[in-house]
């Protein structure tokens, strides 16, 4: 039923898209945990309240979320080339997906932190603790949950970021379906390619869910 | 600058663009009354095309046909397999991008009842260098940049082959493809690096591969110096022709045949010929 997929070429786009997506993860978290913090922090009424910081924050976030892939990519070229050495390929994809990303996550951080109880905070102050020891010991484990299923979001619209990049010959499973399924009209490939990303979403999910319910309190 | 803004326009433009489609179905049948009075109003048109040069040709065919009571509604597409896909399904009256072998291609794989009507113009495909100045120049193992479009690999192969640098073994009325390629000398690397049509421009920019075949209208929008890079270009005799295609039932309807008479016109060969200073070349009757 299968005789018509090329199974070397659906390995490499799979692995192609692996790679993309995982050091994408990888970068937007840490990332988007840090603007995310500092959007937090700056914001009314918390510890390094700036209203200038946070604007500035807030727009540059809001700037680059609103930015299409495709344009993000073009204007990222420059950029790209002095980092990579290419605008073509996999590693080329890369600054576009993680810019794309970061600001995305920056805000679901936000809102983990907002959700925090203020009087842990206020407390934690109380007794002497720094803001250093604030940030690493109450905010960031007390939002740990809200993180980690905002990164298993995020993740996920990686993956179909990922399969835009085709756009700059980064391969990967989306543009491997276009390439030899959609414009072939070999139905088996699309069919193929679409089942193995859902399996890839399938699984980060379950990875998202185990971490974020073995870190839950509640 | 005006350039980055140009791409960033075209690029949104792109965008936007995709998600419009839907038309009136049916424009009314002229043809069909004989004794009825005659029909004063302007009977719309929609033709589907690619942004350069069809669109810009069909942009400067519109006041003609005005001239004629019919409306052009010009429906621009950034791919080529939807403008097919929306003829099919009755989006667009005609549609205006693709060339004969991609035609046939089409047609085979997803049993569409089309039938081209005429040719408007041809757009050579040119293989493209900041570095070297003729093929024969290519370095060994050289990066040829291609798109992801295969047809467009059945254009760019036999201009190597013209050129004596690789020898392809495909049947009679096939379109090549990489695989078909059965001597290579120079290890030629085609299409390792494939990207979407409309990065090829951006990427000759910026210096990438050691040259990038480009299909003309991506040439044009990118404003590259077309005299100065071209390096090599189809031959004259395996041009392929620009189509105006509609659907079977359609062939002789008054305002698609209009519509490819005033395409065909001088005015308009005038205009292809002043605009594009020779990279689009008219093809008259």
């Amino acid at each position: 039923m299968l005789n018509e997929v090329k199974w070397d070429g659906l390995w490499n786009a799979t692995v192609e898209t692996v790679y993309m997506t995982g050091i994408s993860v990888a970068a937007t978290f840490f990332l988007g945990l840090i603007l995310g913090l500092i959007l937090y922090l700056t914001s009314k009424g918390n510890l390094w309240e700036n209203r200038f910081i946070n604007q500035l924050f807030s727009l540059f976030v809001n700037v680059f979320r609103s930015i299409p892939f495709i344009i993000l990519i073009i204007l990222l070229i420059p950029f790209t080339r002095a980092l990579v050495g290419s605008m073509l390929g996999a590693n080329a994809a890369l600054p576009a997906l993680i810019i794309g990303a970061a600001p995305f996550y920056a805000r679901m951080v936000e809102i983990a932190l907002r959700e925090i109880d203020k009087g842990v905070i206020e407390a934690s102050k109380a007794m002497g603790a720094s803001n250093w020891t604030i940030i690493r010991k109450v905010l960031i484990p007390e939002a740990l949950p809200a993180l980690l299923s905002g990164i298993t979001v995020t993740a996920i619209a990686l993956v179909s970021y990922t399969a835009m990049a085709g756009v700059i010959g980064a391969g990967g499973l989306g543009h491997f379906a276009f390439l030899e399924g959609f414009q072939r009209s070999n139905s088996q490939i699309t069919f193929v390619a679409t089942i193995v990303i859902v399996i890839i979403v399938f699984i980060i999910q379950w990875i998202g869910d185990y971490f974020t319910n073995k870190t839950d309190k509640r | 600058m005006k350039k980055f803004l140009h791409l960033i326009g075209a690029a949104t433009l792109a965008l936007s663009l995709a998600a419009c489609g839907g038309t009136d179905e049916e424009a009314p049948d002229t043809g069909a009354d004989e004794a009825g009075e005659p029909q004063e109003e302007a009977v719309t048109l929609s033709v589907g095309a690619s942004a350069v040069p069809h669109a810009e040709i069909l942009e400067a065919a519109k006041p003609l046909l005005a001239e004629e009571g019919i409306e052009l509604e010009i429906v621009p597409f950034q791919d080529y397999i939807l403008p097919n896909h929306a003829l099919r399904d009755g989006d667009i009256d005609a549609n205006y991008f693709q060339t004969p072998g991609y035609l046939e291609m089409q047609i085979e794989e997803n049993d569409y009842d089309f039938v081209s009507i005429g040719e408007v113009h041809a757009e050579p495909i040119g293989i493209y260098s900041q570095e070297y100045s003729s093929l024969d120049e290519l370095p060994e193992g050289a990066n040829i940049i291609m798109s992801d479009s295969i047809s467009d690999h059945g254009r760019i192969l036999p201009i190597f082959e013209r050129a004596g640098l690789i020898e392809l073994d495909v049947a009679e009325g096939e379109l090549a493809t990489v695989d078909n390629i059965v001597s290579n000398p120079k290890n030629l690397r085609f299409g390792e690096t494939q990207v979407e049509a409309r990065m090829l421009a951006p990427s000759f920019e910026s210096g990438e591969g050691d040259a990038v075949a480009i299909n003309t209208n991506y040439a044009l929008e990118g404003g590259i110096d077309i005299e100065q890079y071209g390096i090599a270009f189809e031959g004259e005799d395996v041009l392929q022709p620009n189509l105006i295609v509609v659907r079977a039932e359609d062939e002789e309807r008054p305002e698609v045949l209009k519509l490819l008479e005033v395409l065909q016109s001088e005015e308009i060969e005038q205009f292809i010929l002043e605009t594009y200073n020779g990279a689009v070349i008219p093809i008259s009757q």
